[in-house]
């Protein structure tokens, strides 16, 4: 709905108890979905029922495990730049009840306590499917046993036999594992089990979307809320396709059956860990909820981890990364000092130009709140004073001997008034395009300054 | 409960298809799909996407386990196409590194020489690409355009300041021109309207929306790389240009694709995390729409060329 | 055949000229023929209108053109650039004065009207006669207290408020003139009580004056207003001394912050208008009227301006209202007393400034929506205000919205080599030849030009780009070495609009590439607020039935060169409305009558401000915008259908 359409239901008395100056810049939020309607108190039952109704998200968010969490769903569009993605999909490792316990032990602590840092974020994965691969109860619930034992992340339980579902469940219940999966044949045996139990519930219907909504309903019918799909995209040549199909009629068709998050096995069909990885990665951009991949190497998780980082970086809002010295290429106190802006874009076109070109040199970042160059300089936010400011807020004299610093060739008229900032410095004007600084530090930077 | 419709957009445009080679020389034609990449319910995809190698004028300064892969070719422009052909290359992407002003500054005449020993070399299409200084890519890329004549080189890159010249000769010698703008679906539009105006037919004109590899913006290019392709399939002959990306360059610029040393153990394997940063960046979009994907490393070149292989039969 | 059975014999009054030519042929190049000047400067393109001719006797087939409309076409007026002889012919060419008069139909030059009340009548300031008896020892009271008295018997009015100044004078002035004595009071006083703000001896008629002001970036406007009749007595503006601290806001509040800087600001503002209410009052009270004005009889005084300029004018800190998140220190401000901030006039008189929206949507444009009356109007306006910002506010009678668009000065004249506020000897209008990209050029007061003002930008633009001299990216791309008119100067390529020998200055008038793009981004500014608005309300540009240009530049605009370079959104002329300085007839308004006061002060509460910069689409659709007209042809399908007939 757009704002004019949602400000129609509201009072129109500008009452400003809802935190904002009119009605209509209320409603206005409410569109772009920065602002919950039950903020309105003067709102009539009914209008309070419609709006509500019409914000709801046409895919449920579904949480799996209890203090660590897989939270999928929720989203609206089907094109990031068209708002957002919202939440990330689960990223969850197989481990196979063929698998010798010892092994399994160890992959899940080797798992469970993976993590890589990135632009100050800890990146991890997200949990275990668990899978009865070899039919047998004992080996299953000792598989469950050792995750229950080494890992305090959400389980997927992988078992197409009711009971040892039921067995699984009684261990692990308490911490809300995905049971995987309800199928035409069992749906109803473990439908029940996720009421019994208060767990989320895979449907699994490969046949097509539209038998999937059959069963999906059938289990919404006996009061199942929490419900991952598994419409079987397993492959390049059919995972975007049923991916698509779901999202589209879920999203611009309101096709209540399929409006959950989807559940997918990008190993099924693989060749390899690198075949797996690519079809992992296009399925984290195209619209899986989960995501069972069946090898771990830390070479492959880390570019997913920054995939799945990026593709649900919301696009409305500059990305920025933090002001400070970024020392690259290891470098020492005679080596070059550049600054530029904290916009994510210009930040990493420098600074991969810099890794690139290996010359060890020490980036500043401004905080500009994340504006490029030249939209910094022309809002106030990248002149002298602000340049000046931050060098002394960070302390370059403590990593340069040289007092020598290089301003981009955009912003070349402000050299004067920043030499006047910095007595003492010499201001370089380095050049416009941050493809060009490899050749200018291996040649200009050193004439210049030595 | 009525049988559930697959909702199936009527789309009214199409990617318009470019020839590249030809006139004696093998040819490709890229585009031609008139829907969403992948989605095999809603349309067709008449060419598959294209996997360009990329060769330079001059001994590169890549990583060692990159240059490794290509042993002594990287030495003799010639001897490297040959080498690409072998790895399975649809098209051979030879950037003109030299040229650059504080590279070596060459100019027309080792251009077209090396232009020629490629083209001698191999008998795939070619693209070149110039050092990215536009005064330089002018010099170098008219140069050039007069030897392929006909051969419906792609000559790369064309930028809102320098493509009337550029524009012109690849009229007047039959090429292909790449259009390249930052990083924004109106600016590439922009380019493609300026260079329809100054005659050139969107059939010769490849759109290259400036690339940013896995976690260095990659999320940016997606995006622009989508909308693209939804504004042509929306019907917009401006945006129908078939799409490069230059993944290989951008890719093996980052410190995960260089460093070996001093890394943190959660990176893992150094050569695998390089060719799975260049892959995933190569198949993510091509999931957004990338028509032709110019690669470094020989593995990557197999990985891609496997999806591609399977998502086209469906398998 | 004979010849002469196929050639159309076509005669030009008051000329008395003929020829005689094949059908097919165009009227201009049948004037051609009989050897008459017909001033064509768009070179025969059917884009200037200045071929005007009326057809007298015979047929013509008209091309359709832009220039006219059916009614004009029924009257017998042709392009003669366009029309085609089709049987013998009586051709009037009217002089070039009328035609331009016709040809300028879409200009708004005429829509400068004087403002109009819209608003019943309620002076500020009511001027009472009293006679008061005199005092004895029987009857001593104070003299204030007399007055009172006086007044409560005389007015029912014994609560009022006076200055210590006005006190001192009190005793001499009740005794000047036998104890009569002329009052006046402000009753608009915001203290609840009226305010004596003059005290004259006798019971003399004088005039009871007002000032409606409005203070822009570039210039200040003032209207001298008869308080009791409404009529307007003088009109003057001038360029804000300002403009020696800086073009725009941010220069100026970037003075502000030096040591003194708010002073220096103040004081030039203050003088500003103290010398063009010298100017005002320079002139008799009524034409051929002999008594001059006074100062001190003007008594209210109403003032519009944006936020910044409001501010600088009561002295307050502007410092934050250019630091995110743009807070001003106030949006609705005290009253003052001219007297209080310098102010040439009565001292006591009260000067009400309009109150503000936010720190870039100011007063001027409270005072703008008030005359504009699009809250009074069920349909959807678009109310532009474009001067040395761009402001909008989008609404109707339920629900309004605005906006501020960084546009910067470019249409004020500010950052273009040849730029000029749109005064005297500015180029307004401009129209280049095709054929030989000779540009023919309109300046304010027909004088020699000495630089472009904002329209001409607009029209040059637009010309430049009709005749292929820019692309559309706004590149300089015509390559005639021949022609000196495109060259590379001191600052790149450039166009010369006006050579030296035609120009005030002794020296060419040249727009270049750096100007150019200043224009574009200043366009793509404007355009694309208008833009976010819509999309942030959820409607779409044709659901927009009127446009209300206002600000000094909506004077002069050209609509259809304006939606050719994309400033304006592609609608229906007759959509387009111009309403010339509302911030002036704003404060006119407000100036006569409490409820249009009031409800300035009301619409500061109805209209939604819209922070453009939180908005992640600005960026997207100021890129899309900075484009000739615009990156998506779509949305100007006039401009496109215009292209598919050429």
């Amino acid at each position: 709905m757009t704002g004019i359409e949602i400000y129609k239901y509201l009072p129109k008395t500008n009452c400003k108890k809802c935190g904002f100056p009119t009605c209509l810049a209320f409603a206005m939020k409410v569109a772009q979905k920065q602002a919950e309607i039950s903020l309105c108190p003067e709102l009539s039952p009914e209008s309070r029922q419609f709006l509500e109704e019409a914000s709801r998200p046409p895919i449920k968010l579904v949480s799996i495990g209890r203090d660590k969490k897989i939270e999928t769903g929720n989203e609206t569009v089907l094109f990031r730049h068209e708002k957002t993605f919202y939440h990330q999909p689960g990223l969850v490792i197989r481990i196979k009840d063929t698998e010798s316990p010892g092994d399994a032990a160890r992959r899940i602590r080797e798992v469970s306590s993976y993590s890589v840092q990135r632009v100050g974020l800890d990146l991890t994965l997200d949990g275990f499917a668990l899978d009865n691969e070899s039919g047998n109860p004992a080996s299953f619930l000792r598989l469950v046993e050792t995750a229950v034992n080494n890992t305090d992340m959400p389980l997927v339980l992988m078992s197409p036999d009711t009971a040892t579902m039921k067995l699984a469940l009684d261990k692990t219940a308490q911490n809300r594992p995905l049971i995987y999966s309800a199928t035409r044949d069992n749906w109803q045996d473990m439908a029940q089990l996720a009421l019994d139990y208060h767990c989320p519930l895979a449907v699994s219907e490969r046949e097509s979307p539209g038998n999937l909504a059959e069963l999906t309903e059938r289990v919404i019918q006996m009061g199942v809320e929490d419900i991952i799909t598994d419409p079987g995209a397993d492959s390049f040549g059919n995972s975007v396709d049923l991916l698509t199909q779901l999202r589209r009629l879920a999203i611009n068709k309101r096709c209540r059956p399929l409006g959950y998050p989807s559940i997918t096995f990008p190993g099924d069909h693989a060749s390899g860990p690198e075949d797996e990885a690519l079809l992992a990665a296009q399925q984290i951009a195209k619209y899986a909820g989960i995501i069972v991949l069946d090898h771990f190497y830390p070479g492959i998780v880390y570019p997913l981890l920054t995939l799945r980082l990026n593709i649900y970086t919301d696009p409305q809002k500059p990305v920025k990364v933090a002001a400070g010295i970024y020392p690259i290429n290891d470098p020492g106190n005679s080596d070059p000092l550049l600054v530029t802006t904290d916009f994510s874009l210009t930040y990493f076109s420098v600074a991969g130009e810099i890794q690139s070109c290996g010359f060890p040199s020490w980036l500043l970042i401004c905080d500009t709140g994340g504006l490029s160059v030249l939209t910094a300089w022309a809002a106030g936010k990248f002149n002298a004073r602000e340049i000046a400011k931050t060098a002394k807020q960070f302390g370059v004299n403590d990593y340069v001997n040289h007092n020598a610093l290089v301003i981009p060739g955009y912003v070349a008229v402000i050299k004067g008034a920043l030499e006047e900032e910095m007595a003492g410095w010499k201001i370089l004007v380095g050049p416009r395009e941050a493809m060009d600084i490899g050749n200018y530090l291996k040649r200009t930077w050193r004439e210049n300054v030595l | 409960m009525t049988p559930l419709q697959i909702p199936v957009e009527k789309w009214a445009g199409k990617v318009t298809e470019v020839k590249l080679g030809g006139n004696g020389r093998k040819d490709i034609t890229i585009g031609g799909e008139n829907t969403l990449p992948f989605l095999h319910f809603e349309g067709t995809f008449p060419h598959q996407p294209a996997l360009a190698i990329e060769i330079q004028d001059m001994e590169p300064d890549w990583p060692a386990d990159l240059l490794l892969s290509w042993g002594d070719a990287v030495k003799d422009p010639g001897q490297w196409a040959r080498k690409a052909a072998e790895y399975g290359a649809d098209i051979v992407a030879l950037r003109l590194r030299s040229a650059h002003p504080e590279v070596e500054n060459s100019g027309a005449e080792k251009a077209k020489r090396t232009v020629a020993s490629v083209l001698e070399a191999v008998d795939l299409p070619l693209i070149v690409l110039g050092p990215e200084v536009a005064e330089k890519d002018n010099e170098v890329l008219l140069a050039v355009s007069e030897i392929g004549r006909g051969q419906r080189l792609a000559l790369g890159n064309c930028t809102d300041k320098n493509y009337r010249a550029i524009a012109a000769s690849c009229l007047a010698n039959e090429h292909v021109a790449i259009a390249k703008a930052p990083t924004d679906v109106n600016l590439s539009k922009q380019l493609n309207m300026l260079l329809h105006e100054a005659g050139l037919p969107m059939s010769s004109v490849l759109t290259d929306p400036t690339t940013g590899a896995l976690g260095y913006g990659l999320e940016y290019t997606y995006s622009v790389v989508e909308r693209l392709r939804l504004s042509c399939l929306s019907g917009d002959e401006m945006t129908s240009t078939p799409i490069i990306c230059t993944v290989g360059e951008e890719s093996w610029k980052q410190k995960e694709s260089r460093s070996s040393q001093d890394i943190p153990e959660s990176w893992g394997a150094q050569e695998r995390r390089a060719i799975i940063w260049e892959s995933i960046t190569s198949a993510i979009l091509a999931t957004a729409g990338a028509d032709i994907v110019v690669l470094r490393h020989p593995r990557s070149v197999e990985l891609i060329k496997e999806m591609n292989g399977k998502w086209l039969s469906m398998t | 055949m004979k010849e002469e059975n196929i050639n159309c014999r076509v005669e030009f009054h008051p000329q008395g000229k003929s020829a005689a030519v094949p059908p097919g042929t165009t009227i201009l190049d049948a004037a051609i023929k009989a050897g008459i000047a017909i001033d064509a400067p768009c070179g025969g393109q059917g884009r200037c209108g200045r071929c005007l001719v009326r057809v007298e006797k015979g047929t013509v087939t008209h091309n359709d053109s832009s220039y006219l409309n059916s009614e004009q076409i029924q009257q017998g007026w042709a392009l003669s650039c366009e029309a085609i002889v089709a049987s013998d012919l009586a051709i009037f060419v009217p002089d070039s004065r009328e035609r331009i008069g016709l040809g300028d139909k879409i200009t708004s030059r005429k829509a400068a009207a004087p403002p109009h009340l819209d608003w019943p009548l309620t002076s500020p300031v009511s001027r009472l006669p009293l006679t008061l008896s005199p005092p004895d020892l029987q009857d001593n009271a104070a003299d204030l207290d007399r007055l009172r008295a006086a007044m409560a018997a005389g007015y029912q009015m014994e609560n009022f408020s006076i200055s210590l100044p006005l006190l001192r004078r009190l005793s001499r002035n009740l005794r000047k003139e036998k104890w009569q004595l002329t009052l006046s009071l402000d009753t608009r006083s915001r203290e609840g009580e009226p305010r004596l703000i003059d005290i004259r001896s006798g019971h003399k008629e004088q005039p009871l004056l007002g000032v409606a002001l409005d203070i822009g970036t570039t210039s200040v406007a003032a209207s001298l207003v008869d308080l009791n009749s409404g009529r307007l007595i003088s009109q003057a503006s001038s360029l804000n001394k300002q403009r020696a601290c800086g073009e725009d806001v941010i220069s100026r509040i970037i003075y502000s912050e030096r040591s003194g800087g708010i002073k220096d600001l103040n004081r030039l503002v203050i003088q500003t208008i103290n010398d063009l209410l010298g100017e005002l009052t320079a002139l008799p009270v009524s034409p051929g009227g002999k008594g001059k004005i006074k100062a001190t009889d003007i008594n209210y005084m109403v003032v519009a301006g944006n936020t910044t300029m409001t501010h600088l004018l009561l002295s307050l800190p502007a410092t934050h209202i250019r630091q995110e998140p743009y807070v001003p220190t106030a949006t609705h401000f005290p009253m003052v007393s001219a007297g209080a901030l310098g102010i040439k006039i009565n001292p006591e008189a009260s000067i009400y400034c309009f109150p503000a929206i936010a720190a870039y949507v100011g007063g001027d444009i409270t005072a703008g929506t008030l005359s504009s009356r699009l809250f009074q109007n069920d349909e959807l306006s678009l109310f532009l205000d474009i001067g040395t910002n761009g402001e909008i506010v989008l609404g109707n009678s339920d629900w309004m919205v605005s906006c501020a668009c960084s546009a910067g000065p470019a249409f004020e004249g500010a950052g273009v080599n040849c730029g000029m506020p749109a005064i005297r000897g500015a180029i307004e209008d401009v129209i280049i030849n095709s054929r030989t990209l000779e540009p023919t050029v309109k300046v304010i007061d027909d004088v020699l030009p000495q630089g472009i003002c904002g329209s001409g930008m607009i029209a040059v633009l637009a010309e430049m780009l009709s005749t292929g001299v820019i692309d559309k990216s706004g590149n300089i791309i015509h390559e005639d070495k021949r022609n000196s008119l495109i060259r590379t100067g001191e600052h790149g390529k450039e166009y010369v609009i006006c050579r030296a020998a035609d120009s005030a200055g002794g020296k060419d008038i040249a727009i270049n590439e750096a100007d150019i793009d200043n224009i574009i981004r200043t366009k793509a500014a404007i355009y694309a607020g208008v833009m976010v608005l819509l999309k942030q309300v959820g409607i779409s540009v044709t659901d927009i039935e009127r446009v209300l240009i206002g600000g000094a530049f909506g004077q002069h605009i050209n609509v259809e060169s304006a939606i050719k370079i994309g400033l304006l959104p592609d609608l229906p002329w007759e959509r387009f409305h111009f309403l010339g300085n509302t911030s002036l007839s704003g404060a006119y308004n407000a100036l006569l009558s409490p409820e249009a006061q009031e409800m300035a002060e009301k619409l500061t509460q109805q209209i939604t401000y819209v922070e453009l910069i939180a908005d992640s689409s600005f960026m997207s659709e100021f890129t899309a915008a900075s484009f000739l007209p615009h990156t998506d042809p779509d949305n100007f399908p006039s401009l496109k259908a215009k292209n598919r007939r050429a």
